[in-house]
């Protein structure tokens, strides 16, 4: 029993001494540890980011790690978020990411600028900043090695969230996570939207398609003079104030469509492309 | 107002202003008007307050709308139409992608509102560089209120970054300099009004911050800063989380709303910046504008506050019984408030780290009962506990 139980405790110890090493600034040379370890759970994020946390905790914010290292007069800031799912993780990193710049194969995703760098793996969003001596200084260097060495050391996905495969790739601008209120309707709770040069689609999983089936018909009631059209399992088109041009059809648990289009007819037919990709 | 003045009567006195300083009464002092306003949506006209923001002499409406988590410009679309004219973004929100989304919200309307952004730049170049960044991005060429972003004490600006704005005021590029706080308002407000040189300042503020958060905003408003308020929901409900029971009955009891129109009821407040994603949160917030303050408000508030009470140090220092370690517990307690309470988590750790080397070494979830008690119901073991993992 003794034997077992101490097997029990080296084992715990290593796990944590693994789940801790991600943090170091031996990842490349001339970069030494300042000051303690961060530490910030949802409750208390404010102390460390201010306002700022809200866009933490919206996409389901765990919590937080983080270090301090120095070189010279330059201080690299890297905090490690642990958030509830991969796919969180993924969305702050599309919120966060400057979108005119692209998007390097690290981990699910990942952009390393002179002074700063960030990518999602797994449940891990990891953000890296230089606060330079000199302005204009480019860290891109060292700030790949500190990337790589991280990613390596967290476990999780790589792939990115399936339902952004499903988006026509024709024209697309742009793609990002929404947490909550998709389209700015409260009905759809957590989705993808991809936007256009003209117009936007949306995907959204609900848990069952039972579930679907019901937001489904309280969507209908919401727009009025919705129409029937026939794409997936159900779907309905129509004009709104603020959506333009819309159409919305389930298939299965997945509640998905396209808005914003000059009018419901081009918003049908191009749900209908993208009813044709997702599985 | 006294500065030991206890939450509920900080609640109750909220109320009594707005029964002597009825909002239309004290609108008509402060260029308050009401105006009918088509919601192409609803179908239904929105009731919309206006206040003078300070000095600026600007129009705004006393709901005003914070962009950081919206999504899908549909929903600021809405309210511009619905006669919403406040609108606040910054340079940091979601790296930059939030001033892109607001630009493009606002289109053409653009110069039928007033929109704040800020730079959180450390130097005059560097804010210069934002603003930069951030009219191009917000597709405009100037920015009304450009603030001084999350400035925590008068040691946080310095003058070059006063320079950077008096240069972007006179070449046109931002109407009026300003700042916003997270936290320290109590010495940096006063400063800031002493100061003379910031015309808005954009303050955290809401319900369960004591008096002398409510002394410093008067003193802000009296020196003719216009004084906009952020947090004014989600400050105050911060500790409760969704999978709390309380956070759904809270949210279903109106008390979201009553929290909103607890700060809109203060007089010294011209416009709030609540966080907005859907289309449904901007049809409540807009309740704000047309319901007063109401004593069925001061009860939601007062549950809420009650169901804080046994994680807040009153400090009234009267703990029964001392702690058998040795620990001073009303001071911890009181480190502690400056943390969750406050927001002064540096302030809370600061002041914990004086303690003696043997007194920070205590550890009160080692014991198995306390021998201090409070008579308002704080659990002290627990709160000791909190304080030791918070700042050891």
């Amino acid at each position: 029993m003794k034997a077992a139980g101490l097997f029990l405790i080296i084992l715990l110890t290593s796990g944590m001494a693994h789940a801790q090493d991600f943090l170091s600034c031996q990842f490349a040379p001339g970069w030494e540890k300042s000051g303690l370890k961060r530490q910030y759970a949802a409750d208390n994020l404010f102390d460390y980011k201010d306002g700022g946390a809200e866009g933490y905790l919206i996409f389901g914010f765990v919590r937080m790690q983080g270090i301090d290292c120095k070189s010279g007069e330059d201080t690299l800031t890297i905090d490690v978020s642990e958030m509830n799912d991969a796919d969180s993780a993924y969305g702050l990193f599309l919120a966060n990411r400057d979108s005119s710049l692209p998007v390097t194969a690290i981990g699910m995703g990942g952009q390393v600028q002179p002074q700063s760098a960030s990518f999602a793996k797994g449940k891990y969003y990891v953000e890296m900043t230089v606060i330079a001596a000199r302005p204009d200084s480019d860290h891109t260097p060292t700030l790949k090695l500190f990337l790589t060495a991280i990613e390596q050391r967290l476990e999780g996905r790589v792939t990115i969230p399936e339902a952004l495969q499903w988006f026509p790739k024709e024209n697309l601008t742009a793609t990002r996570m929404v947490p909550e209120s998709v389209l700015g309707l409260r009905l759809l709770k957590r989705g993808y939207v991809a936007t256009y040069k003209q117009g936007q689609a949306f995907v959204v999983l609900e848990d069952s398609p039972a579930s679907a089936a019901v937001v489904m018909k309280k969507l209908r009631e919401h727009f009025d003079g919705a129409s029937s059209v026939q794409i997936g399992d159900e779907a309905f088109q129509a004009k709104a104030p603020y959506l333009g041009g819309i159409c919305i059809f389930r298939q299965g648990r997945i509640l998905a469509g396209y808005a914003n289009l000059p009018d419901s007819q081009q918003a049908a037919s191009q749900a209908a492309q993208l009813a044709a990709r997702i599985p | 107002m006294n500065s030991k003045t206890s939450r509920r009567d900080f609640l109750s006195t909220g109320l009594s202003a707005g029964f002597t300083l009825p909002v239309m009464a004290a609108g008509s002092r402060m260029g308050l008007w009401p105006r009918e306003s088509a919601d192409k949506t609803a179908g239904s006209p929105a009731k919309l307050d206006f206040r003078t923001l300070g000095r600026t002499g600007l129009k705004v409406t006393t709901l005003g709308f914070g962009c950081m988590i919206t999504s899908d410009p549909s929903v600021i679309e809405r309210a511009v139409d619905i006669g919403i004219n406040y609108f606040d973004t910054a340079r940091g929100y979601q790296h930059g992608n939030n001033e892109r989304m607001v630009g493009a919200a606002l289109g053409a309307r653009r110069k039928q509102v007033i929109l704040s952004t800020k730079s959180d730049a450390e130097n005059k170049a560097g804010l210069l560089k934002d603003l930069e960044t951030s009219l191009r991005e917000l597709n405009t060429d100037y920015v009304d209120i450009w603030y001084l972003h999350e400035r925590g004490g008068p040691s946080d600006i310095r003058d070059d970054m006063i320079e950077a704005q008096q240069l972007a005021k006179k070449q046109g590029k931002i109407r009026f300099p300003g700042v916003s706080t997270h936290g320290g308002q109590k010495e940096l407000l006063p400063w800031l009004a002493q100061k003379g040189v910031f015309d808005v300042v954009l303050t955290a503020y809401n319900f369960s911050m004591d008096s002398a958060m409510d002394q410093a905003i008067s003193v802000a408003a009296k020196s003719g800063m216009g004084v906009v308020a952020m947090k004014v929901m989600a400050g105050g409900f911060r500790d409760i989380k969704p999978d709390n029971p309380l956070y759904t009955k809270l949210k279903q009891d109106g008390a979201m709303l009553a929290a909103l129109k607890w700060v809109i009821n203060k007089s010294t407040i011209s416009t709030t910046i609540p966080s907005m994603t859907d289309m449904d949160q901007l049809d409540e917030n807009l309740q704000a504008m047309a319901h007063p303050f109401a004593p069925s408000d001061v009860k939601l508030l007062a549950a809420h506050l009650d169901k804080i009470s046994p994680l807040y140090c009153r400090m009234c220092g009267e703990c029964d019984g001392d702690c058998q370690k040795g620990l001073p517990v009303a001071d911890v307690l009181r480190f502690l408030t400056y943390a969750d309470g406050y927001r002064q988590f540096a302030l809370g750790r600061e002041r914990f780290l004086q303690l003696t080397a043997e007194q920070i070494a205590v550890r009160c979830g080692d014991c198995a009962d306390c021998t201090v008690k409070c008579p308002h119901g704080v659990q002290v073991q627990s709160r000791m506990a909190r304080a030791q993992e918070l700042f050891a």
